[in-house]
């Protein structure tokens, strides 16, 4: 009970504070409106993706996959020959590898399924491959509708031209068969991509989940500003030992696991009620402003874990500052700084594979990354708590250290 | 007051240490049930470091403490349901309401419901500040804050009440108010007290018993009257150009005198000057007779007398009052509020 009474006097003295407040509500929701609307737009200007692919059909309708792929702007195709190909992923040398099965134009020609592989390297950076993996299946897709009604004009052509008299196919009985073939196309893609990786069996097909804006700019800018609470408990504690208050707790019949736990609990709530703000106003607010909505991808209870988790490590991390930091100055300006750094490094604002070598792997030193990485593979891939359990336990690693660190090397005197 | 048959407090050999230096260095003292004991001593002398580690908030190095029959190196939690802590900052939340931070420092000791109500309500009453008691604690002038920190530490009631410096930067209406609620704290509620202060009149108003503390030692402790008697009819400090042992000795001699020694000079007054209404300083820069007096008027008349008789040129000349600060003075050579 001591732990509640000190969080809820926590969270009343927060409220009280606008400007606190401010930054943890406000803040966030403006960055999403502004960087949501302007998502798309950078996507497509900035990212290019190296796409190694093995084209073992030849055929032309293979050659008009890698040219519609290169069209799309974003991923770049380049041919390999197989061996050189498998040799070079084994080692690592590139992330992944899209093969074009033999028989790959046949099989469409004949409205045969068919699938492409994607195989990635272990290490390959996962938002990298996301993003090749949907130009690649935006591609097959307008092949497959492509196909599809070819074939199906190719057929009314032949019945046409044995069936004497009259025309058989009026205005309507064409349209009607176009929307059959867009919805058989959606229904039952006729190119699938089958992702796995080196030695590994191919694992089923994923169906990307609908891309939208919020879905890629929300998961950076709620692991940003969640971790950013964690300056709010180090400067509660700070204040608490400023203006004497943390003497007279100690002297309380209280322990000092349940002080610190208390002090902690309202980065908890206050993240956890953050994180429920931006999703209601991105799931129905944005919506009924002519914005994309933010969808919640295909697993709540693993959207539900990650905010859990992220929040309990935001609050570590704040006792954690709260035990090196001893001014104000460094409460308020460093871990300011630095938390705003890892944000960036974990990929808050733009896309981890955007920055090259030593910061491009130093993403991975930093929770936000494994947050972010974890929130939008289930909100903007539709991954499912299985697909994201090692960022999870990634994250409660993180967790785990922040509180041990943070309780050692706390200064209660 | 409540009989003092019952020891609420026994200190022994109670150290504490942060690195090489040893800020409380062995003390030993008792304090009864119903009693209010003073702790003077100048800034940094151990008084805070004491009364921390009889609350909890730091952990001795060396020696214990028994309060209430629990020893606080083994049974502290006990210990932290009889004591409160009324600290020397005003440790109460600025923007929340004394109403709102006396609910909070109540339910940390486990009050709740009407009992915590109800407690509120008393402390308020305790303090004068019931009306005022929705405003938040920003709004207070300093003497209401220093009110509201004492109403928190005295809202679950305990049994001995540790008050560290409580009227430091308080006008002198709240400072009376709060001798007041002391004094009710301890009639009416047979509430044990240690007082902690380097405001001498305060401690020889508000305490039963005095220890007197420097450099983490107590260097005497008795009631205040003891303590006083200790300087006799007074010291006076006598400036002189040259002194010897004959010297001394023929001044020992005359009546009215108890003991003449030389002494090491004490620091000036504080640069207000308002402490040192009862000396007359008038340079203090030659060697220093201290001369301990049975009756002073007598001594110094006699001391005057000797002097000019002698031809003997006077210096300087300060004479002590019998009070706590010259107690202070007598037996540490330093003023009390350096």
């Amino acid at each position: 009970m001591n732990i509640l009474s000190i969080a809820f006097k926590d969270l009343l003295i927060f409220f009280k504070d606008r400007g606190s407040a401010l930054q943890l509500f406000v803040l966030p929701l403006v960055f999403i409106f502004v960087f949501s609307g302007l998502g798309n737009v950078g996507a497509s200007e900035t990212a290019v993706t190296r796409l190694p692919a093995v084209d073992l059909d030849e055929g032309g309708t293979a050659v008009a996959l890698l040219q519609k792929i290169d069209a799309a702007g974003g991923v770049k195709t380049e041919l390999m020959a197989q061996s050189d190909a498998q040799t070079q992923l084994a080692a690592g040398q590139i992330d992944w590898l899209l093969t074009i099965p033999a028989g790959f134009s046949d099989d469409v020609a004949a409205n045969q399924p068919t699938a492409l592989r994607l195989t990635s390297h272990p290490d390959a950076d996962e938002a990298a491959r996301e993003t090749a993996l949907l130009v690649i299946d935006g591609a097959a897709q307008e092949l497959t509708l492509q196909a599809q009604i070819l074939t199906s004009l190719q057929m009314m052509a032949e019945m046409q031209g044995s069936t004497p008299g009259p025309q058989v196919f009026t205005t309507e009985v064409i349209q009607a068969q176009a929307q059959s073939q867009f919805e058989a196309a959606a229904a039952r893609p006729l190119i699938s991509i089958n992702q796995t990786a080196p030695g590994r069996p191919d694992a089923e097909t994923a169906a990307p989940a609908p891309f939208s804006g919020p879905n890629v700019t929300v998961p950076g800018f709620t692991v940003l500003f969640v971790f950013l609470a964690a300056g709010a408990t180090a400067l509660s504690i700070y204040n608490e030992k400023k203006i004497g208050s943390f003497r007279r707790l100690l002297a309380a019949p209280i322990s000092k696991a349940e002080l610190l736990l208390g002090k902690m609990l309202p980065t908890f709530f206050i993240a956890l009620i953050q994180v429920g703000v931006i999703f209601l106003i991105g799931v129905f607010l944005m919506p009924l402003l002519g914005m994309e909505g933010l969808t919640l991808g295909e697993d709540p209870l693993a959207v539900l874990l990650i905010v859990v988790v992220m929040a309990l490590c935001a609050a570590g991390l704040g006792v954690l500052i709260a035990a090196f930091a001893h001014t104000e100055g460094q409460i308020g300006g460093g871990s300011a700084a630095l938390l705003w750094l890892m944000g960036a490094l974990g990929g808050a604002f733009f896309p981890t594979f955007l920055l090259e070598g030593f910061l491009g792997q130093a993403g991975k030193a930093v929770p936000h990354y494994w947050a972010g990485k974890a929130l939008y593979g289930v909100l903007a891939r539709g991954q499912r708590l299985p697909d994201v359990a090692t960022e999870l336990a990634v994250l409660l690693g993180f967790t785990a250290l922040f509180w041990l660190v943070g309780v050692w090397r706390f200064d209660f005197d | 007051m409540k009989k003092m048959n019952e020891m609420i407090l026994e200190v022994k050999d109670l150290r504490k240490q942060y690195g090489s230096r040893e800020v409380v260095k062995g003390i030993n003292f008792s304090v009864m049930a119903g009693e209010i004991f003073g702790l003077l001593g100048p800034n940094g002398a151990g008084k805070t470091q004491t009364i921390s580690m009889l609350t909890g908030v730091v952990e001795p190095s060396g020696g214990t403490a028994v309060i209430g029959g629990y020893d606080i190196r083994k049974r502290m939690n006990q210990v932290k349901k009889i004591n409160g802590l009324v600290p020397q900052d005003l440790a109460l939340y600025p923007t929340l309401s004394a109403r709102t931070n006396l609910n909070f420092f109540g339910r940390i000791y486990g009050l709740r419901g009407k009992a915590l109500k109800e407690r509120v309500e008393d402390v308020l009453r305790v303090v004068a500040l019931t009306d005022r008691a929705d405003d938040p604690v920003e709004n207070y002038s300093g003497g209401m804050k220093r009110r509201i920190n004492i109403a928190a530490g005295l809202v679950h009631h305990p049994r001995l009440l540790f008050l560290d410096e409580p009227t430091v930067g308080v006008d002198p209406q709240s400072r009376n108010h709060i001798f007041e609620s002391v004094m009710r704290l301890n009639r009416e509620r047979g509430m044990s007290i240690v007082y902690t202060s380097h405001y001498m009149e305060e401690v020889e108003l508000l305490c039963h018993r005095v220890a007197i503390i420097d450099n983490g030692e107590i260097i005497a402790l008795d009631t205040v009257k003891n303590l006083i008697a200790m300087l006799g009819g007074g010291v006076i400090h006598v400036g002189l150009n040259q002194v010897d042992e004959a010297l001394l000795a023929r001044i020992r001699a005359l009546p009215g005198v108890a003991q003449a020694s030389l002494t090491t000079r004490p620091a000036p007054p504080p640069a207000n000057g308002g402490e040192a209404a009862d000396t007359l300083t008038i340079a203090p820069t030659h060697p220093l007779v201290k001369v301990e007096a049975r009756h002073s008027q007598t001594a110094l008349i006699n001391l005057i007398s000797f002097l000019n008789e002698q031809e003997i040129p006077l210096v300087s000349l300060e004479i002590l009052e019998p009070n706590l600060e010259n107690v202070f003075l007598h037996l540490t050579g330093k003023k009390l509020r350096e």
